[in-house]
């Protein structure tokens, strides 16, 4: 609750991320989206549902959605794409300046998931560029992640309770 | 689709985005002066009795947002480099009533209160700690 000196930045018993393991996430992510892009304009929307669920762009696009999913509800510590940074990446670096909540870009994957879990749905449903619309709108956000610093929830949070989208309890992703 | 026009299609949406980016950096942390028409009341602001004697650097966060807390430490490094000046974090995850109020579309977003509590600028996003001292400085001199 709102209190004059909320203990924003400290709380007990959670320990921050290095904020640099979430950047490099959405790049990963963004470079999949691309390549979602590029093959669901390559390739023409299939007449049956079958044929539209063997599409490489459709597929690559349920792999991001399951890793979308796998950062929200899993929580972004066991983020693949996290994990490969904290164990390949980090130690090669110098340690973070500052350590950051996880709550945020949990936040973020759960808006992912969403966006990319109805690109798949309404491409099956054979709704011409849904895939393409999807994937360059979760590609727009997870670049501006990764390379700005682009922090989602800040910008979305509050217009999503505001709008009534989002419970006064808490995110999607919680 | 010709994969030459996918390759400049796939070229436009970085460009795009590139340029999303460049005008939101621009944006974040700058300095806002208001009409001076709205006034706080101490009684608004849950937790506190008064206002600062100078002026008051009133944050709202949320949960779901990094910056906010880095922006707290800022805030209340500036409040406790001058006497009369407060430092006010609000946190409005569970107070959209609050956001609506004062019209809060991002976090952070920090309105600057004079001793009246007639806000005298907005800052939305991280703020940019040089400008926001200049501000308050002014801000301290016309009261």
């Amino acid at each position: 609750m709102s209190t004059e000196k909320p203990t924003l930045a400290a709380k007990p018993g959670q320990i921050g991320i290095d904020p640099r393991g979430p950047r490099f996430g959405a790049g990963v992510t963004a470079l999949v989206l691309l390549i979602v892009v590029a093959l669901g304009l390559l390739t023409p929307l299939g007449p049956t549902i079958v044929e539209r669920a063997a599409e490489p762009g459709l597929i690559l696009l349920v792999f991001a959605t399951v890793i979308f999913g796998w950062g929200a509800f899993a929580g972004i510590q066991r983020h693949p794409y996290g994990l490969f940074y904290k164990n390949v990446i980090r130690p090669r670096l110098s340690p973070p300046s500052h350590l950051e909540d996880p709550v945020p870009p949990t936040f973020a994957q759960g808006v992912g998931f969403v966006i990319a879990l109805a690109g798949v749905v309404l491409h099956l449903a054979g709704i011409p560029f849904a895939l393409v619309i999807a994937a360059s709108a979760a590609f727009i956000a997870a670049f501006l992640n990764s390379v700005f610093g682009y922090c989602l929830g800040c910008q979305i949070y509050l217009l999503l309770v505001r709008a009534g989208i989002l419970g006064r309890g808490g995110s999607a992703a919680a | 689709m010709n994969p030459t026009v996918v390759a400049g299609i796939l070229v436009g949406l970085v460009a795009f985005a590139t340029v999303l980016g460049l005008v939101w950096r621009a944006q974040q942390g700058r300095i806002r002066h208001t009409d001076g028409r709205t006034v706080v009341k101490a009684a608004e602001i849950p937790g506190i009795r008064r206002l600062a004697s100078g002026a008051t650097l009133l944050q709202f966060s949320t949960e779901i947002c990094a910056p906010c807390k880095v922006t707290h430490t800022v805030l209340d490094g500036i409040a406790h480099e001058r006497t009369n000046v407060s430092h006010i974090d609000l946190d409005v995850t569970h107070r959209p009533d609050i956001a609506s109020r004062f019209h809060i579309l991002q976090t952070p977003t920090t309105l600057i209160l004079d001793r009246k509590g007639i806000v005298r600028a907005r800052i939305g996003g991280a703020p940019r700690v040089d400008e926001l001292r200049v501000e308050l400085d002014r801000i301290l001199l016309a009261a």
